[in-house]
């Protein structure tokens, strides 16, 4: 089975955060364009009313009102300028980096085949963005930095979100909620859409840090302002709170250690990441991984780990990626394909298979042509043995 | 992407500061409540206001406020259009897997991969910066074999063969081994080179070339070279480009060099003839992952296993230079061949494997193949490797 078609439908599964990050983005620009508009101008129309109510009951003050007029206008103009900085900082680049993506990836509509140069130089620049993505995910700022500049595809990656995640992420590794807290706030409803917990999870840590700390008077406070929102869904847990003030820190008793148990930390990082990475649709292993993950599965073979049978040209017989390999399943063929070991070239009935008598086999393009350079006699470049190019057998695989 | 695109425009349109025939910018519309309430502030420091003024200004801001609002719900449903036209170009996401690649010998050898993978592709900076931020440890003289190789093909980029040729020189034996014409090419496109940049067009320098440099390639290039000769008779180029000979005018007997310098360069280091990760990359992005899932989906909704948890389901179609291993699939018993179940070939030289072969013994040791019409003895049947 060869293929060099374009598969369209499989290169667009892995595309879809790609195209939804900035849509999200923007979304969120609009949202906070929104907000803006709500308060300003809705106090602008309330200002307005007042003043019309008063207007017709007949007593109103000239230079009262202009004042108000002054207040008004100068609410007005703020509002313009905040609507304005927001389209130039935020929304007109967000819808840049929309134009771009979409572009890019309307380029692969117009490719038939994989084999042309287009796709080359397209595909490149997508493992490019894979390693940033990866870079970025693991933390490693500075390369995913260096390769979205060298290749200039600042628009194609999402390096601005990362390094927020980052930030937020380091707040929690240093045990300080604040920052999560303050990006769940943020993004309220998107959250309570889905249905994440995260703003529990984090408000419950505060206060075991609370109660940790022995202060057991805030603690009950804090509880009151932020748990109790949360009883419908969370009464268990809420009660296990109140009763782990009780308990020191020192405790044995298993469910008050388990919250105490700073490894909760770490939880709260994978939670936020989860909630994040939900929001804008990206997967929660990096793209990289399920393209190395199908990939290395499609070519894996036993062959791929035998010493005798390994092909340098062969990605898996790489000692790294063959490692990696050990992860996925073999590559399942239900037809014979026999490559020769000469040439690299698929034998088939225009270059059949031939066999020396010790049964080793190669094709008859590259015996030929080694017959051709020494007076009619091949050599098994495997095991050394040479016979005359008449005493070679044809292979017939059905 | 055309649905999507288009959508976009429009909400550039609705979010841009000019106005159109359809509705107000928001900028416009606050200006224009701006000048209103200037207005009615002017009026009420001169004197002249009453308390209609009041009133009119009151619905003047009731109306530009309606503005803003319709404008902003105009975005929103272009938001939401632009929305569906994705949901409709991505028809499925990508499915849940479990963390990959996590154990520390899995993330060293990803690690090192990478490493390579940007030394390999030229990208120097970063792979310097990757090997600070990770640490991991890259045999130097990789580093090194890797620039001079890049510092070839920058050369063969702006038409600079001579390292190249030089390189090859000092490879012949190997190059031969491999019966690479990379040597050969090297001169061919630099004698074109001469040849066609020649203004007026003028052959001798590069027949000089020519005689000085094809000599030794003559037995094994001398048609090509006789071709060489004489393409020169249809100059200049746009002649040449209608002739017989049009395929020399062609841009890519120059383009081609640098992957063929890359991938003899790299053999000679013994490594793979493509870049490694671009080639997983590219099968599994093009559409393995797809049928994977496929696959699997079709197993869940039949509510069978798979037959061996550590086969993929389905077949991967793959193209024929990614084809790096032989498999045997015994045509009988459809089980690929392995060590234990050796492919076998009977004396009419057709191969299956050694279990299928035992199953369709009959008395007397004899087998009769099931694609002719020979009989042949099973102890006679030879065991091929591929």
């Amino acid at each position: 089975m060869s293929n060099t078609k374009l598969n369209t439908e499989g290169v667009l599964l892995f595309e879809q955060p790609f195209a939804r990050v900035p849509y999200e983005n923007y979304r969120r620009v609009f949202r906070a364009t929104q907000k803006n508009i709500e308060r300003e101008l809705g106090a602008v129309q309330t200002s307005a009313g007042d003043l019309a109510t008063r207007g017709k009951a007949g007593g109103f003050d000239s230079h009262e009102a202009a004042n108000v007029l002054e207040g008004m206008i100068v609410r007005v103009e703020s509002l313009k300028r905040k609507l304005s900085d927001l389209n130039e900082s935020a929304g007109k680049p967000t819808q840049d980096v929309m134009r771009q993506r979409l572009r890019y990836l309307g380029e692969i509509d117009a490719m038939q085949s994989t084999d042309t140069p287009d796709f080359t130089q397209w595909a490149d620049t997508r493992l490019d963005r894979w390693l940033v993505d990866w870079a970025l995910r693991n933390g490693k700022e500075k390369t995913a930095r260096k390769i979205a500049e060298d290749r200039s595809i600042q628009t194609l990656v999402d390096i601005d979100l990362f390094t927020d995640i980052r930030r937020i992420e380091a707040g929690l590794e240093a045990h300080s909620c604040t920052e999560a807290l303050a990006w769940c706030s943020e993004n309220k409803s998107a959250l309570r859409k889905s249905k994440s917990t995260l703003e529990f999870e984090l408000r419950l840590q505060e206060y075991i840090e609370l109660a940790r700390e022995r202060k057991t008077q805030d603690a009950i406070v804090y509880a009151k302002r932020h748990l109790t929102s949360w009883q419908d869904t969370h009464l268990a847990q809420i009660r296990q709170a109140s009763a782990l003030l009780a308990f020191p820190p020192t405790t044995r008793c298993g469910p008050y250690r388990r919250l105490y148990d700073p490894s909760r930390w770490s939880t709260l990082i994978q939670s936020f990441r989860l909630a994040v990475y939900n929001l804008n649709t990206l997967p929660s292993e990096p793209l990289l991984h399920y393209a190395l993950y199908a990939g290395l599965a499609s070519l894996k073979s036993p062959s791929c780990y035998c010493s005798a049978t390994k092909n340098v040209d062969c990605p898996v017989c790489d000692p790294s990626l063959g490692q990696l390999a050990q992860e996925v399943p073999f590559s399942h063929h239900l037809n014979s394909t026999i490559v020769c070991s000469i040439t690299g070239k698929i034998m088939d009935a225009d270059n059949m298979p031939m066999a020396f008598p010790n049964g080793y086999v190669y094709s008859r393009e590259a015996l030929e042509d080694m017959a051709a350079k020494n007076e009619g006699i091949v050599t098994c470049p495997r095991t050394g043995t040479s016979c005359d190019f008449s005493a070679l057998r044809k292979v017939f695989i059905s | 992407m055309e649905a999507p695109l288009k959508e976009l425009a429009k909400l550039e349109q609705l979010t841009s500061k000019a106005s159109s025939s359809k509705g107000k910018s928001i900028p416009d519309s606050l200006d224009s409540l701006l000048q209103s309430l200037r207005d009615a502030k002017n009026r009420l420091e001169a004197g002249a206001a009453s308390e209609d003024t009041l009133v009119n200004l009151a619905k003047t801001v009731d109306a530009r406020k309606k503005d803003v609002d319709d404008r902003q719900k105009e975005i929103y449903n272009s938001l939401a259009r632009m929305g569906k036209a994705l949901d409709k170009k991505f028809t499925s996401s990508l499915p849940f897997y479990p963390p990959m690649f996590q154990s520390p010998e899995a993330n060293q050898a990803l690690e090192n991969t990478i490493a390579v993978h940007f030394l390999r592709t030229g990208q120097f900076t970063a792979a310097a910066a990757f090997i600070e931020e990770t640490g991991i440890d890259v045999r130097s003289e990789l580093q090194t074999q890797f620039e001079d190789l890049h510092k070839i093909l920058t050369a063969l980029r702006y038409e600079d063969i001579a390292p190249a040729l030089e390189w090859s020189v000092n490879h012949r034996d190997f190059l031969e081994s491999r019966s690479s014409p990379l040597e050969f090419y090297l001169h061919r496109s630099q004698y074109l080179r001469l040849l066609l940049s020649s203004q007026p067009p003028n052959p001798l320098p590069a027949l000089t070339y020519a005689k000085h440099n094809f000599r030794p390639f003559y037995s094994l290039y001398g048609t090509e070279i006789n071709r060489l000769m004489s393409c020169t008779i249809y100059l200049p180029l746009p002649r040449l480009k209608l002739s017989p000979y049009a395929d020399l005018a062609s841009p890519s007997i120059q383009i081609e060099l640098e992957p063929m310098f890359a991938k003899e360069y790299c053999a000679s280091l013994g490594m793979s003839r493509q870049v490694p990760l671009r080639v997983v990359g590219d099968i599994g992005g093009g559409g393995a992952l797809a049928r994977i899932e496929k696959g699997r989906k079709l197993m869940r909704e039949r509510k069978s296993e798979w037959s061996q948890s550590d086969e993929l389901p389905i077949e991967i179609p793959l193209a024929p230079e990614n084809r790096y291993h032989s498999i045997f699939s015994c045509p009988v018993s459809k089980e690929q061949s392995t060590e234990a179940n050796p492919p076998m070939m009977m004396t009419c030289g057709h191969v299956i494997t050694k279990d299928s072969l035992q199953k369709l013994s009959r008395p007397g040791g004899r087998v009769k193949c099931p694609y002719c019409p020979v009989e042949s003895l099973i102890s006679a049947a030879l065991r091929v490797h591929f």
